[in-house]
């Protein structure tokens, strides 16, 4: 691979930063964005409430109504937050959008990835620099603590995001990590570094109360209905109880509404409302726990805030087609990369292409061989 | 192309990874080789550097020391054997751009003489655009019938600058024979290095670092006098065999790349150390030397008004830099996006180690 | 965002007696699923082949992608979606 130096390398990520389109911004102001991937150009959904300016000493979480809800109107940098949840209650959406917004702000990231599931796609879909951004891929959660406190204690990233496995490996001494873990969000305090925990559904039982105990802002999130395009499911909607807040009022809620992109045809269908359906979950409502259940209505619903790419333009007065597959047309293409690519290879019957195995509710999947 | 396509085209094919550090490595040696018949060199040893791969050698006035100019170059191309891996293409001619040209269409061990006074004439048959590397006055330049040198030297200056800007004189002046760029030879990098002996000989990396202190400060200091940074650190220690077991080495030799260009003798000592903790001696070190290579002017940091990650991105550098070594460099990485469109997800991104002078 | 398993768990399928997926098991739980999409990806990359059948499950606690690897025969789960 050919290096570059230093000062080639930086003077790239100042063109970058300057004049790239990874950073959230307002739709208007776009133009055809990064293609990152599985996740290509996708039309900007309606924008109720974009996010205000920036706040000194706090970092956004790209939600406006969770924003609106936290005391400072955002998460404070030198605060520990913890995000928990079930396995998709929208926590890691929630990271990365906070990790977004901190690199817009000129945060350098580390992401503990202890539990291996870190996806640089969907990341950068969220809006991450990834020239910004540390992966640290610990042996076990002990070797991460280790690698976390040594980078708190140089005070050379903004952001130290840990994402906590559901396990602990068989030599692991729980007792020994929670207090690890207390010792890391004081650690994180005097640095000035905001520390995110993301505490997977089920872990053990100290991990959880070493986190509950020492996260000064603490976010409970539950999924309440899934969002389906036809009969697939191309969302969510979640509801955040701040649980714990040393900096505002606990036992307030706030809406998110998350869209995902598996990049397939449809996504130009994403944009419209009309087109989508909100499937509700029988779940209880979050406790608050010591606190009578709030009764009054759910607070209306923050849309996801808008990834880094562009609407594709289309011409005023052209019929908008039905929902259907929607193939590379005369406006243009959604994959303005994929024209630089072997185009072979995404063409129907072509190696590599996703090939639809029929209507999903009809057709029986293949037998185990 | 991409890999998957060449290979598609040639099955039979093997894929080599690129090693830049091997071929600067050579073309540094080719220039050390050459200083030793002309003092006038230029060229590039960077891989990155689209001159890579020219080496310019002025050879005016040397016929008395080496002969007349075909025996020279043959001299030249018998001492370059043992250093290149292929024998180089060799031109001479009145002109840099004459020169280059007839390099260029010489057979590797070969050699084209364009005779004095005659560069004009030799260029005449060459195509047009490569007087130039702009593809818009190449275009240009085949859209007046302009095919050949000869008719680009037929025109008046004045009508090449006009169509062509400063571009048009420059084009005019290489294809008459005219010598436009004076010939500026090349500094050979600085190399700094100081040694320390260590008597009593020891085994522990802890006394180590107190020698290692010394040098770095020494050798930082000197940089900062010279206004230089260093991007490459070379560590060799000499090994007391005295009781080490059968088959140990005689010596240790390291190569650390920092993450960025540095004079900070302490930096320099932390990194070191960390390496040296990975990777300890053998036997007892009796004798520590310490290289810096890669010397440059030392370069400012401006760039915190537009990026405030820029600037404090390398320092974040050398504190990943150390962490890879202690704790492994698959610990430690960062990613980039290779194929996102892949079906797959293994395809779509690589892990980059943050090695120092990763580039990042 | 999905959480991308990068060891591709290995996974239990339960299919009904049409042969269509209906639950998973995985960690020792099993989780009722319903297939809400489906696709094939087949690939002859440096001649390894890939050959996969994706099938988007949502289930009472994840939304998740899984996957038939029709070259070994297994089930592995990709990615939850959280």
């Amino acid at each position: 691979m050919v290096r570059l130096s230093p000062d080639v390398t930086a003077a790239l990520a100042t063109l970058e930063a300057r004049w790239g389109a990874a950073a959230p911004r307002r739709a208007g102001d776009r133009e055809v964005g990064d293609v990152v991937g599985a996740l290509a150009t996708v039309p900007l959904p309606a924008e109720p409430d974009a996010l205000p300016a920036p706040v000194e000493g706090v970092v956004s979480t790209g939600f406006a109504a969770l924003d609106a809800i936290l005391g400072p109107g955002g998460v404070p940098r030198d605060t520990s937050l913890a995000l928990r949840g079930d396995g998709s209650s929208g926590k890691t959406t929630l990271a990365l959008r906070l990790t977004a917004q901190a690199q817009a702000a000129g945060s350098i990231v580390a992401w503990l990835d202890v539990a291996r599931a870190f996806d640089p796609v969907e990341a950068v879909a969220r809006g991450v620099r990834l020239p910004w951004l540390v992966v640290v891929t610990p042996h076990d959660l002990d070797e991460g603590l280790s690698i976390a406190g040594t980078l708190l204690g140089g005070r050379s990233v903004d952001l130290l995001v840990v994402d906590l496995p559901a396990r602990l490996g068989p030599a692991a001494r729980p007792a020994r990590i929670a207090d690890r873990l207390h010792r890391l969000t004081a650690l994180a305090r005097r640095a000035g570094t905001l520390l995110v925990l993301l505490e997977p559904p089920g872990g053990p039982a100290a991990i959880g109360t070493a986190v509950v105990e020492s996260a000064g802002l603490r976010l409970e999130l539950a999924r309440r209905a899934w969002i389906r395009l036809g009969h697939d499911v191309v969302g969510q909607r979640t509801e955040v109880l701040v649980a714990r807040n040393r900096f505002g009022l606990p036992g307030r809620r706030a809406g998110l509404r998350i869209l995902y992109a598996d990049g397939d045809e449809r996504e130009a269908c994403l944009a419209r409302d009309d087109l989508l359906v909100e499937t509700s979950i029988q779940n209880a409502p979050i406790p608050v726990p010591g606190k009578v259940r709030d009764a009054t209505a759910p607070p209306a619903m923050a849309s996801s805030p808008p990834r880094p790419r562009a609407r594709p333009s289309r011409d005023a007065g052209e019929e908008r087609p039905a929902l259907r597959v929607v193939p590379d047309g005369p406006h243009g293409p959604r994959r303005p990369a994929l024209d630089r690519r072997d185009r072979a290879r995404r063409q129907p019957g072509g190696p590599g292409a996703r090939r639809p195995l029929g209507d999903a509710a009809g057709e029986r999947p293949p037998a185990r061989a | 192309m991409p890999l998957g396509s060449a290979h598609r085209l040639a099955p039979e094919a093997v894929f080599l990874d690129p090693w830049p550090e091997a071929d600067t490595e050579a073309v540094e040696g080719a220039f050390a080789t050459l200083a030793g018949f002309s003092p006038g060199l230029a060229g590039t040893a960077d891989p990155t550097d689209p001159a890579f791969g020219l080496l310019e050698v002025q050879v005016d006035g040397l016929e008395r020391l080496w002969g007349a100019e075909p025996r020279l170059v043959a001299r030249l191309t018998a001492a370059l054997a043992g250093v290149l891996p292929t024998a180089p293409s060799a031109g001479i001619a009145g002109t840099r751009f004459a020169a280059t040209q007839a390099a260029g269409h010489a057979t590797p061990g070969a050699l084209i003489v364009v005779p004095p006074g005659g560069e004009a004439a030799w260029l005449a048959p060459l195509p047009a655009r490569l007087l130039t590397p702009d593809p818009d006055v190449r275009a240009r330049l085949a859209r007046f019938g302009l095919r050949r040198i000869g008719a680009v030297a037929e025109l008046p200056q004045t009508a090449l600058v006009a169509r062509f800007g400063e571009e048009g004189a420059r084009i005019h002046a290489r294809a008459n024979g005219v010598e436009i760029v004076p010939f500026r030879p090349r500094q050979a990098p600085e190399r700094l290095a100081l040694a320390l002996p260590i008597e009593p000989p020891v085994a522990d990396v802890e006394p180590l670092r107190f020698v290692l202190h010394r040098l770095a400060a020494a050798l930082g200091e000197q940089l900062v006098a010279r206004g230089s940074a260093a991007a490459i650190a070379r560590l060799r220690l000499e090994l007391d065999l005295t009781f080490a077991r059968a088959g140990t080495p005689t010596e240790m030799r390291l190569e650390q790349r920092f993450p960025e260009p540095t004079a900070e003798g302490e930096a320099i000592e932390r990194l070191l150390l960390a390496r040296l903790e990975r990777t300890p001696p053998p036997a007892p070190v009796s004798r520590l030397e310490l290289e810096l290579a890669a010397v440059g002017p030392a370069a400012g940091q401006q760039l915190s008004l537009f990026v405030p990650q820029a600037a404090r991105n390398a320092r974040l550098g050398w504190q990943l830099a150390r962490l890879a070594l202690t704790f492994g460099e698959d610990r430690i990485r960062r990613v980039a996006l290779a194929d996102p469109e892949a079906p797959i997800p293994e395809r779509r991104w690589t892990w980059q180690a943050v090695e120092a002078g990763d580039g990042t | 965002m999905t959480r991308l398993l990068r060891e591709h768990p290995l996974i239990e399928p339960e299919l009904d007696a049409t042969g269509r997926l209906v639950a998973i098991r995985w960690n020792g739980r099993r989780e009722p699923v319903e297939v809400c999409n489906r696709w094939r990806v087949e690939e002859d990359w440096w001649r390894a082949p890939i050959a996969r059948d994706y099938f988007k499950v949502v289930g009472q606690r994840w939304l998740a992608l899984v996957y038939l690897d029709r070259t070994a025969g297994t089930w592995h789960l990709e990615r939850l979606y959280d």
